[in-house]
C-alpha cells in the first residue's frame, strides 16, 4: 500500500519540499541577518545612557519578509485543500477506488495507509514551517514580546500543526462524504476559516481565566510583564464592576479607556490635566483602572489546549471518514 | 437444473438492491456452479452492474442473501484474493504507466502472477513503459483484464468486458477465457446487453430485466426446457393451463407460442420445435415488466 501511496502522491511532495526548501532558504539567510542586528542594536543600546525603549527605535527585518511569514498562517489551509481534499474524493471521482479496493488489501488498510501517510507528512510540513517561523521570529519576540498575540500565537509554537492535522482531516472526510475533488475543497476552505476564527476570536481567551489587575486611582498599579496577551482594559465601577470598552483603532484613550467613554466633564482634562481627570472620574464614581491579561507563563499551555481542540477535531473527523468510506457501496 | 454434486461459486437468494427510489434489483435468486462461464445478459439498465457489484462486495445488499465461493463478500484479504472484479469504466490511474499498475498489483496482493501478466501484455503489444492515459480503449481493458487475471482468482466477474474491444480483440479475449476455465478452478460470470457477444462462449446463462432475474441456469438445460409451438390461430388456454407460457405471437393465420414446459406437449394442432438460445431470451426480454409468469405479449394481433 504504502508504494502506491507514494507513487500516487509523489509528485505533491516533490512541490511542497521545493517550496519548503525555498522557505527554509530565505528564512535561514533572513533569520542570521536579523539575529545579528538584534544582538548589536542590544549592545549599542546596553552601551549607551539615552537608549530606554529599544522596540520603539529598532524594526526587525523587512516589512516584505515580515509580511510572508504572516502568510504562513495559510499552510495549514493549503494542505488540506491540496492534501486532504482529493486524497478520498479524486479515487470516487475516477472510480479507481473499485481497482484499488478489489486487490488483496482490505478498505481500511487502504484507508488506514493513505491517510496515516497524508497525516504525517502534513504534520511534519507545518511542523517545519512553524519551526523556522518560530526561530526566526525569535528576536521579534524579544523585542516585542509578541509571541502570545493574535496572529503570531497562530504561526509559532505548535499549534499549526494541529491546525494542519485538522485541515487534513477535514479535506478527506469532506471529500468522502461529497465524492467529488473541487467542491470537497472549497468546502475545506470554508469550514476550516470558520472554525479557525471562531475559537482564534470567542474560544482562546477563555481556556483559562484571565488574570485582572485592579490599580485604584493615584495607586502606583502592578502591569503585566513579559509577552503576556493582553485580554482586557478598562475603568473599575462604584460598585467594583469592570466597565470595558473596545480597544480603539485610533483616537485617544486612557488605559485603554477611550477619552470618548469617559464622562463628558472629564473629557478635557485628559490631554490637559492627567491627574484632574483622576480626581475628576472619581467624583463621577469611578474608582480605578483594570487590566485583564493571560500571564506570559500561560503561553505553552495555551499552545497546548489549542492544539488538543484541534487534534480532537481531526480525530473525529478521520473516524466519520472511516465510518463512511468503509460502509458505504463503491 | 443442474447436477447436485455442483459446488456453486455463486449463490443468491432474494437479493434486493435500491438505490434512492430506484429499484436496481428486486429479489434476486441465482445460483453460478463452480467452472461455469455465466453470461449475464439483460438490456441497459437491467440491474447487471448492480448485481456484479453485490457478487464482489463493493455494494452491500439492501435485503437478501449472497454467498460467493462458500462465504459473504467481504472487504478482507481472504475473500479479495479470490474474487476478480472488472468494473465498466475500466477504472485505472490515468497517469501510472502500464508497468507500474503490474507494480501496483504485486504490491497489493498476496498471490500475483507477474511473469504471466507481464507476457501476456507482451503478446498484446502493450508497452510497460507506456502511460495508460495514452493507451487505447481496447488497450486498457485488455491491461485490466490482464491485471485482474493475475490474481489468479477463483470467480472472475467482468462488467461488459468486451464493449471496448474490436471483434476480433473480442474473439480471442473470449478464447482466452474460455481455456483459462478449462485449465480449472475458475468461475466467470460476465456482462453484456448482447447475447450474440458471448453465446460461443458460455454454458450458464443469467437473464435480467426491469431488476428481476427472468432465467438462470446451464443453458443445455434450458434450452431443453423451453419450446416452441406454430400452429393455427386458435384458443391456447389448454395449452396455458399446462405449461408456462412465455411469449406469444398471434397473427392472422398462426399463433407461435414459446413456452416452458411441464410435460410433453400432446395438442395435434402445433408443431412443436426446438427453441435456439437468441429466441429463448429475446421471448424473455420481450415480456412486460411486472410478475412472471403467464403474461403473454401479442404482436400483430388484428382487432
Amino acid at each position: 500500500m504504502t508504494w502506491l501511496v507514494w507513487r500516487q502522491h509523489r509528485n505533491q511532495v516533490y512541490i511542497a519540499a521545493a517550496a519548503l526548501a525555498v522557505f527554509a532558504a530565505l528564512l535561514l539567510v533572513t533569520g542570521l541577518q536579523i539575529a545579528g542586528q538584534y544582538r548589536s542594536a542590544r549592545a549599542a543600546c546596553a552601551a549607551s545612557h539615552s537608549c530606554t525603549n529599544l522596540a520603539s527605535n529598532l524594526t526587525l527585518g523587512s516589512p516584505l519578509l515580515s509580511l510572508l511569514v504572516t502568510l504562513t498562517v495559510v499552510v495549514p489551509c493549503l494542505l488540506g485543500v491540496f492534501w486532504g481534499g482529493p486524497l478520498v474524493a479524486r479515487e470516487l471521482e475516477t472510480g479507481t477506488n473499485q481497482f484499488a479496493w478489489m486487490q488483496g488489501v482490505s478498505r481500511r488498510r487502504w484507508l488506514a495507509v493513505k491517510v496515516g501517510w497524508v497525516l504525517l507528512a502534513a504534520a511534519a510540513w507545518a511542523g517545519a514551517v512553524s519551526a523556522l517561523v518560530t526561530w526566526w521570529s525569535s528576536p521579534a519576540n524579544a523585542l516585542n514580546q509578541q509571541n502570545f498575540q493574535p496572529g503570531q500565537f497562530d504561526i509559532q509554537g505548535i499549534v499549526p500543526v494541529g491546525y494542519a492535522l485538522f485541515a487534513v482531516a477535514l479535506g478527506i472526510a469532506a471529500g468522502a462524504l461529497i465524492r467529488r475533488t473541487v467542491p470537497a475543497m472549497a468546502v475545506t476552505v470554508a469550514v476550516f476559516t470558520f472554525l479557525r476564527l471562531v475559537i482564534g476570536q470567542d474560544l482562546r481567551s477563555h481556556y483559562l481565566a484571565a488574570v485582572t489587575i485592579i490599580g485604584r486611582f493615584g495607586q502606583h498599579a502592578r502591569t503585566p510583564t513579559g509577552s503576556y496577551w493582553l485580554i482586557s482594559r478598562g475603568l473599575v465601577g462604584r460598585d467594583g464592576q469592570l466597565l470595558s470598552a473596545p480597544p480603539l483603532e485610533s483616537g485617544l484613550s486612557v488605559n485603554g479607556v477611550p477619552v470618548s467613554e469617559m464622562p463628558a466633564a472629564c473629557r478635557p482634562l485628559a490631554l490637559q490635566n492627567p491627574v484632574k481627570m483622576l480626581s475628576c472620574l472619581t467624583e463621577h464614581g469611578y474608582r480605578g483602572f483594570f487590566t485583564s491579561y493571560q500571564p506570559a507563563g500561560r503561553y505553552w499551555a495555551f499552545q497546548g489546549i489549542e492544539t488538543g481542540i484541534y487534534l480532537l477535531i481531526a480525530a473525529a473527523l478521520i473516524a466519520v471518514t472511516a465510518i463512511v468510506v468503509l460502509r458505504r457501496d463503491a | 437444473m443442474m447436477a447436485s454434486s455442483d459446488v456453486l461459486a455463486v449463490q443468491t437468494r432474494g437479493l434486493t438492491k435500491r438505490y434512492r427510489r430506484v429499484t436496481a434489483l428486486r429479489g434476486a435468486s441465482i445460483t453460478v456452479p463452480e467452472g461455469r462461464i455465466s453470461a449475464l445478459i439483460g438490456p441497459n439498465g437491467a440491474g447487471k452492474t448492480t448485481l456484479l457489484r453485490l457478487l464482489a462486495g463493493l455494494a452491500r445488499p439492501g435485503s437478501g442473501d449472497v454467498e460467493v465461493l462458500g462465504g459473504r463478500p467481504a472487504q478482507h484479504p481472504s475473500f479479495l484474493a479470490n474474487v476478480g472484479f472488472l468494473a465498466q469504466e475500466i477504472p485505472l490511474y490515468r497517469r501510472f504507466t502500464v508497468g507500474e499498475h503490474v507494480a501496483a498489483g504485486a504490491h497489493l496482493n498476496s498471490r500475483w502472477d507477474g511473469a504471466y501478466v507481464r507476457q501476456r501484455l507482451a503478446s498484446l503489444d502493450i508497452p510497460l513503459g507506456q502511460r495508460v492515459g495514452a493507451l487505447s480503449g481496447g488497450q486498457r481493458a485488455q491491461l485490466a483484464l490482464s491485471l485482474t487475471l493475475a490474481k489468479r482468482p477463483r470467480l472472475l466477474l467482468l462488467d461488459e468486458p468486451v464493449a471496448a474491444l474490436d471483434p476480433l480483440a473480442r474473439r480471442h479475449f473470449l478464447a482466452q477465457l474460455a481455456e483459462a476455465v478449462a485449465d480449472g478452478g475458475l468461475t466467470v460470470v460476465l456482462s453484456s446487453h448482447l447475447l450474440a457477444d458471448l453465446e460461443q462462449t458460455c454454458d450458464h446463462l443469467i437473464l435480467l430485466a426491469a431488476a428481476s432475474v427472468q432465467l438462470c441456469g446451464d443453458i443445455d438445460t434450458l434450452l431443453a426446457e423451453h419450446q416452441v409451438l406454430i400452429g393455427p390461430r386458435k384458443d391456447t388456454t389448454a395449452i396455458e393451463r399446462d405449461h408456462t407460457l412465455v411469449h406469444a405471437v398471434r397473427t392472422a393465420r398462426q399463433t407461435t407460442l414459446l413456452i416452458r414446459r411441464s410435460g410433453p406437449v400432446i395438442d395435434p394442432a402445433f408443431e412443436a420445435a426446438d427453441v435456439g438460445l437468441e429466441e429463448l431470451v429475446l421471448g424473455y426480454m420481450s415480456q412486460p415488466a411486472g410478475p412472471r409468469p403467464g403474461r403473454l405479449t401479442t404482436i400483430g394481433e388484428q382487432q
